[in-house]
């Protein structure tokens, strides 16, 4: 056995410790390629049962079946799996930013089981979070197998999202970019190359077992100068149609936990909801990639007026799944969403302007997908290089970047905060890398603290006092009880000075009579943040931190500062 | 030292018991008792390599309103000031994350394992994966409050046992109880074990504090178990061999806690004691 061991850790060594970038290649691949598999196990086994679903729509008692869905799935999370609905990824996001990338093991199966129950049995949902949240707890746990530090586990985390993205939409370029834009929010050198390969691992999994079911088929489109100025205003109106779908969303959420139904009830009550819209619109249920390839190739069958309620059935339908206990992403319907405003677009321009020269209804669908995943997430370049992926080709490049841009630039004029990152910034969480909160965050309370500090008694007389400060430097004495030990308040030189100039009070006065008594205190379970915020409050430059009544030592702003430079320089380098 | 101990606080006469274990203790080694009252039935722990979800069994949360005042009552018992956590931060709202700072940590037997919550029953995959990622020592406290009035190392001669045999002597300097150390001879004579704890500069502690230095042969383990005073602290350490040694042998610690109703203090493999 420690013949075996040294063999592996001299290999370990050798391989790896000199250069992590090979280690990261090989371990990103394999977390692009677990993830790959996870999101083609889900896409067919949604496929499978949203078609062997198919055959009871008809009936009556059908609106049921999203219930009995969104039941189980929420059955399942609470009392099997023991975690909270919802999509998951603000969760990820909160994990890579404060923790190292660390995410449960159980992640990486749980959201894709609850998500089928949802997704397969009609909720309105995209199976892409949950395949976000399962590549990134694929990537995390391997990182925790090989022992890997937190800028590796980090890493494999963005590689397990590529791998998932890449893998579902066939789209290795646009898993990287959505890796890296909305769950790192880093451009690192030292990420991407794993990252890419990782993205390409998934696609190439997903090519491998289903070649011939691609979500979306490759389709050039002609695209010329005559549609910019459309693609304008149908920038703005996804824009518009992104605030109100993320609006939607958060308030039907906040409803359902206002309630005080069990979980299981309000997914009922929400599956309900869904399965009685789907009778009369069937574009709702479920993921919609069928509807929305149909509307890319411009075979879609609805009258503009159905298809302009159609918008707001699936943004309802939508909110009552995620937001009432129901399990499963947002992305899917932000592309179907997306589609029918492109489409409704469309089709009001012809019959206002029936002899402008612009694009095909395809065209338009794909426009109107990306400002939606543009405002939605607030993530432009996902939004470019998904449909750049799906399309095949640049010739849309233009008006991508046109309709992206501007969705984006307005969604978050109105809602500074995308979908995806509103509850950690409530909740004071959203800590991107090389941002002031993420500094403070990573700097820890205790190694700011100093602690040679000279420690008087209360019921030292003056003079001695003055015999001490003599031959120190400090400008702060902190004053403890006698016996105890206890800390009875702080002595500022500053604040001293009229007894100081005037020797007769030397033998007349106790610390205790002089000390100051109310100054802010900070403790250990203060972050930094907190204590910062004290000293500007009260004006301070220095706190004294007691625990338990006793003193600890003192933080100065210029210690802080210095921690600050060091911890800025190292979250901003290049590696 | 502000040692710290954090106590998941159970608002049942069997929380009771192990609250008032943990309050004794930490009066005991002169450490600060830091009560954490779940408001859901589960919390997140980060380790440096591992999050850890421990999920609550439901009599964590009986009877909310009444938790926090009989807390304050144990508190004022053992005329201990009261201290609180809350949590700061949530990965998902009804997630909060318990922080990994503290010195120690109760644990009880299972905290997710209703079958077993009264009695010694066995320890829960969760206990079992906080001990091993744990940066600090776990306190099992006995089914019943049982003050303790010495304190028993079972010293292997492993890392972990060292860590063990270092956070007996502490225990033993801050709480002023005498030191025991029981070693199970297994592969080597008594002169190794004296020898290695010589090495590590433990000798020197090791002789004022401890009592007696008990070696029994491998195969009486049993009897050395029977040996330890009921009213001891047991203090060991745990999960130090491979996995593979672990599968097929089973975990001694495990053994040990299935057996004694005794208080036992663990280290765990990530464990790091000072002796300062």
């Amino acid at each position: 056995m420690p013949t075996i061991r040294n063999w592996y850790k001299t290999i370990y060594h050798k391989l790896f410790h000199l250069d992590d970038r090979l280690l990261l290649i090989i371990a990103g691949s394999i977390a692009g390629i677990c993830s790959g598999l996870a999101a083609v196990a889900l896409r067919l086994s949604l496929e499978s049962v949203l078609e062997w679903l198919h055959g009871f729509r008809h009936y009556g008692w059908a609106f049921i079946i999203p219930a009995i869905g969104a039941l189980l799935s929420s059955l399942y999370l609470e009392k099997i799996a023991r975690e909270g609905a919802g999509h998951g990824v603000p969760e990820v996001i909160y994990s890579v930013s404060r923790y190292g990338g660390l995410l449960r093991f159980r992640s990486s199966y749980s959201r894709l089981i609850s998500s089928f129950l949802t997704i397969g049995s009609g909720g309105s949902a995209g199976p892409e979070a949950p395949v976000v949240m399962s590549g990134s707890a694929i990537g995390s746990s391997l990182a925790k197998f090989l022992g890997l530090n937190d800028r590796q586990r980090i890493t494999l985390v963005g590689c397990g999202t590529a791998g998932a993205i890449a893998s579902i939409f066939n789209a290795p370029i646009a898993g990287l970019v959505f890796s890296i834009e909305v769950i790192l929010g880093e451009w690192k050198f030292v990420n991407i190359i794993p990252i890419a390969i990782a993205a390409v691992a998934g696609a190439q999994v997903s090519q491998a077992i289903i070649p011939e079911q691609v979500i979306f088929n490759h389709q050039p489109f002609l695209v010329g100068a005559s549609d910019i100025l459309p693609s304008l205003c149908l920038a703005v109106v996804t824009a518009m149609i992104s605030v109100l779908f993320t609006k939607v969303l958060r308030q039907t959420g906040k409803i359902a936990k206002k309630s005080s139904f069990p979980l299981w009830v309000r997914a009922v009550v929400g599956g309900c909801t869904v399965g009685i819209i789907g009778i009369f619109m069937p574009v709702v249920l479920g993921e919609g990639y069928h509807f929305i390839q149909s509307m890319i190739s411009g075979t879609f069958s609805m009258s503009v007026f159905f298809i302009f309620v159609a918008v707001f059935a699936k943004i309802f339908a939508t909110a009552m799944t995620l937001g009432w206990g129901g399990s499963g992403g947002i992305f899917a319907p932000c592309l179907l969403i997306g589609s029918l405003t492109g489409i409704v677009f469309h089709k009001a321009l012809f019959s206002l302007f029936p002899t402008i020269g612009c694009a095909s209804e395809g065209a338009y669908a794909l426009l109107g997908m990306t400002g939606l995943i543009s405002g939605v997430m607030q993530a432009p370049l996902t939004g470019i290089f998904l449909i750049v992926e799906i399309t095949g080709g640049y010739e849309t490049i233009l008006p991508l970047i046109v309709v992206s841009s501007i969705s984006s630039t307005m969604s978050h004029y109105i809602e500074p905060a995308s979908f995806y990152f509103k509850e950690l910034i409530e909740r004071g969480q959203f800590l991107r890398p090389g941002t002031d909160a993420r500094i403070l965050s990573d700097l820890n309370i205790r190694e700011l603290i100093e602690t040679e500090f000279i420690k008087v008694s209360e019921n030292m007389v003056f003079r001695k006092f003055i015999e001490i400060i003599k031959t120190s430097g400090q400008n702060f004495y902190p004053v403890i009880e006698d016996g105890t030990g206890e800390y009875k308040g702080v002595i500022q030189i500053s604040a001293i000075r009229k007894y100081a100039l005037d020797p007769g009070m030397y033998d007349m006065i106790f610390l205790n009579q002089i000390m100051d008594t109310g100054m802010m205190t900070a403790s250990l379970e203060n972050d930094l943040q907190e204590v910062l915020d004290m000293m500007d409050i009260n004006n301070m430059d220095s706190i004294s931190v007691v625990e338990n009544d006793r003193f600890i030592g003192m933080i100065l702003k210029t210690r802080i500062l210095d921690l600050y430079r060091r911890e800025l320089i190292m979250q901003t380098s290049v590696h | 030292m502000n040692y710290k101990l954090l106590h998941i606080f159970r608002n049942t006469p069997f929380g009771r018991e192990t609250f008032l274990q943990s309050l004794y203790f930490c009066k005991t080694i002169n450490a600060f008792p830091v009560a954490y009252i779940p408001k859901s039935d589960k919390f997140l722990m980060y380790f440096p390599n591992d999050a850890v979800q421990v999920d609550l069994d439901h009599s964590y949360l009986k009877a909310p309103g009444t938790a926090k005042s009989h807390a304050e009552d144990l508190f004022n018992e053992m005329d201990i000031k009261p201290m609180f956590y809350e949590p700061k931060n949530f990965t998902a709202s009804s997630l909060p994350d318990i922080p990994t700072n503290f010195d120690y940590l109760c644990c009880p037997r299972s905290v997710s394992d209703l079958s077993s919550k009264i009695g010694l029953g066995h320890i829960g995959p969760k206990v079992r994966r906080i001990i091993k990622h744990a940066t600090f020592p776990i306190l099992i406290t006995s089914p019943v409050f049982k003050p303790w009035k010495s304190i028993s190392v079972f010293f292997g001669g492993s890392k972990n046992a060292l860590n063990a045999l270092k956070l007996g002597v502490k225990i033993a300097m801050s709480s002023g109880f005498s030191l025991d150390i029981y070693t199970l001879l297994e592969k080597q004579d008594e002169a190794y074990y004296r020898d290695l704890i010589k090495h590590e500069g433990l000798t020197e502690p090791v002789s004022q504090l401890s009592k007696q230095w008990h070696f029994y042969k491998q195969s009486d383990f049993d009897t050395m178990l029977y040996d330890v005073p009921h009213n001891s602290l047991i203090v060991l350490g745990a999960y130090g061999h491979g996995i593979i040694k672990d599968f097929l042998l089973g975990s001694k610690m495990e053994k040990v806690q299935s057996t004694v109703t005794n208080n036992l203090l663990i280290t765990g493999p990530y464990c790091s004691i000072p002796l300062q």
